[in-house]
Parts: structure tokens; C-alpha cells; sequence
């Protein structure tokens, strides 16, 4: 029943004070945020503190959501300023690094390896795009969002989204392929 | 458009390491719940009025009623009479404008001897 619930209804029972609603909201945009986050910075450490802290500022200064049907669209620019924020305010840290050991996890440790080589060239292949076809990429690929939701929410035409997507994914492949060519 | 296959890019995926994720969800939500409980106090006053509207009207919807079987069985030309006509075409403006009436208003309604 909650997941019937618009945005628009959510967004007006947090302004009236309910903390569920803000949780709803949450489960429902939690992961775009940090693909979107992750798109920006390229890192995981820095996308989960970004992803958490945009979301608890616009749930912070939700009376600024000036039209709560589109909540989507202004979360996700409140999730992309303070990204670019970060990356202006210091050097994408090494933290990735600890990352990788943290994850670790039922694997041995050459697999780990592997996994994290792996994980390190998808980055590196997603560095390459630009923003925009990062964000779409992920959203699409990784997040499975369709077409439609991804232009409504970046305020795209559908044919430029399809266009990025497609661009982005024939450009990873190509880089993907010669790395693996280079190994 | 020859349509590329997808990349697969599960193992970007934040939930691969189900700790990490639940701490991460965890302080949010725990963040997330602070923020509109600090929202709820800092209310603004006009914003609570507001959400008395409906019930003011209601009650003045009851007032109405109850007055206006006053007026149906009172004698005519007497004052409950007149306070009830007057009162009858306040809740009936302020319904009309969306607004509840004022404390003034309404004062002014059941004021003896107050003609209209």
C-alpha cells in the first residue's frame, strides 16, 4: 500500500512531521542517489557520505521542493551540487584502497584480488564518460531504471537519454576491451 | 541504432557488501529521523493554525445546526433567533471563502441587539 503512495503524498506527510514517510522516500531513492553520487566522485566512500548527507538535507529543507511530484528530479540535483561540492572542497581521497578491504568477504583473498581489479577497471572505464552518460549508465544498467523514468528525473528528452545510453555503453565496452587487450 | 549490450556493472553494486550497506542505511535513517523530528518543533505557528481549519469549520458547521433548529423552532423575531441568522451567514461566508472566522467575527455575530 505505502509503495502506491506518490512522492507528492509522502513529501506532504514529512512536511506535517512523519518520519515514516521520510522513511519511504528513503528506500525509494536511497540507491539512485548514490549511483548518482557515484557518477560524480567515482569512489564508494565518498558516494555513501554524499548520497546520506543530500538526502538528510533535503529532508532538512523539504519546504523548498517546490513542486513535490517532481521530489525525484530536485533530490537527485541536491545529490549531484554536493557531490561536485566535495570534489571542488578536496582531492578524491584514497579511500578506496580500505574500501576494497572492507568489502572482502567469503572470497579468498586472490579472488578478492580479481574482484577488485575488476570493480578498479569498471571505474576507471566509467571515468572516461562524462557526467551525464555516467549517471545514465548506472541508473539504467546498474539501478534498472527505464528510459522514461531516467529523462523525467534529469529532466532529459527520452532520445537524449537513449542516446547517451547508448553512447556511454559502446564507449565502456571499447575501453573495457582494449584494457582487457593491454593485460 | 544497433542497441550495445549492457555492461555488467553489478560489481558496483553498493548492497554486494550487506554490512556496509545496512550501517550505511542504519545512520541514515537514524539522520533522516533527527531531521524531522528538529522540522516538527521548529513548526511554524502560522502553519499550525492552518491545520485547525477543518475543525473550526466543523464545529461551526454543528453551531449551525444546533442554531438553526433554534431558529426553526424559536420564537420568531426573538434574539437566539437573530444571533442564529447571523451566525448561519458567517459559517456560510467563511465556508465559501475557505477560511475559518475569526474570534471578532464571530463575536460580533452573537453580540445581542446586533443587527445585520
Amino acid at each position: 500500500m505505502d509503495m502506491e503512495e506518490s512522492d507528492a503524498e509522502l513529501v506532504l506527510r514529512v512536511r506535517r512531521g512523519d518520519g515514516h514517510a521520510a522513511n519511504l522516500l528513503l528506500e525509494r531513492y536511497i540507491r539512485a542517489c548514490r549511483a548518482v553520487a557515484l557518477a560524480v566522485t567515482g569512489n564508494d566512500a565518498d558516494a555513501d557520505d554524499v548520497c546520506q548527507d543530500a538526502f538528510v538535507s533535503a529532508i532538512e529543507r523539504i519546504d523548498a521542493c517546490r513542486d513535490p511530484t517532481r521530489f525525484g528530479g530536485w533530490l537527485l540535483q541536491i545529490v549531484r551540487n554536493r557531490a561536485r561540492n566535495l570534489l571542488r572542497h578536496h582531492d578524491v581521497r584514497e579511500a578506496d584502497l580500505l574500501d576494497e578491504r572492507t568489502v572482502a568477504g567469503g572470497h579468498s583473498p586472490a579472488a578478492e584480488t580479481e574482484l577488485s581489479e575488476l570493480r578498479e577497471r569498471l571505474r576507471a572505464g566509467l571515468a572516461q564518460l562524462s557526467e551525464t552518460q555516467r549517471e545514465i549508465v548506472l541508473l539504467h544498467d546498474l539501478e534498472g531504471w527505464k528510459h522514461g523514468e531516467i529523462a523525467q528525473w534529469l529532466e532529459l528528452p527520452t532520445g537524449t537519454v537513449r542516446s547517451h545510453l547508448h553512447h556511454g555503453r559502446r564507449r565502456l565496452r571499447e575501453i573495457l576491451g582494449n584494457s582487457e587487450t593491454e593485460r | 541504432m544497433n542497441e550495445p549490450e549492457p555492461v555488467d556493472l553489478s560489481l558496483l553494486d553498493p548492497e554486494r557488501d550487506p554490512h556496509r550497506w545496512a550501517v550505511l542505511m542504519n545512520a541514515t535513517r537514524l539522520r533522516v529521523a533527527e531531521a524531522v523530528l528538529r522540522r516538527s518543533r521548529e513548526v511554524d505557528p502560522l502553519v499550525l493554525v492552518s491545520h485547525w481549519a477543518r475543525p473550526i469549520l466543523a464545529a461551526a458547521a454543528v453551531i449551525l445546526l444546533l442554531l438553526g433548529a433554534a431558529t426553526v423552532f424559536g420564537r420568531p423575531g426573538s434574539q437566539v433567533t437573530s444571533q442564529a441568522r447571523r451566525l448561519a451567514y458567517l459559517a456560510e461566508s467563511s465556508t465559501l471563502r475557505g477560511q475559518a472566522p475569526t474570534g471578532a467575527e464571530v463575536m460580533a455575530a452573537i453580540r445581542p441587539g446586533q443587527a445585520r
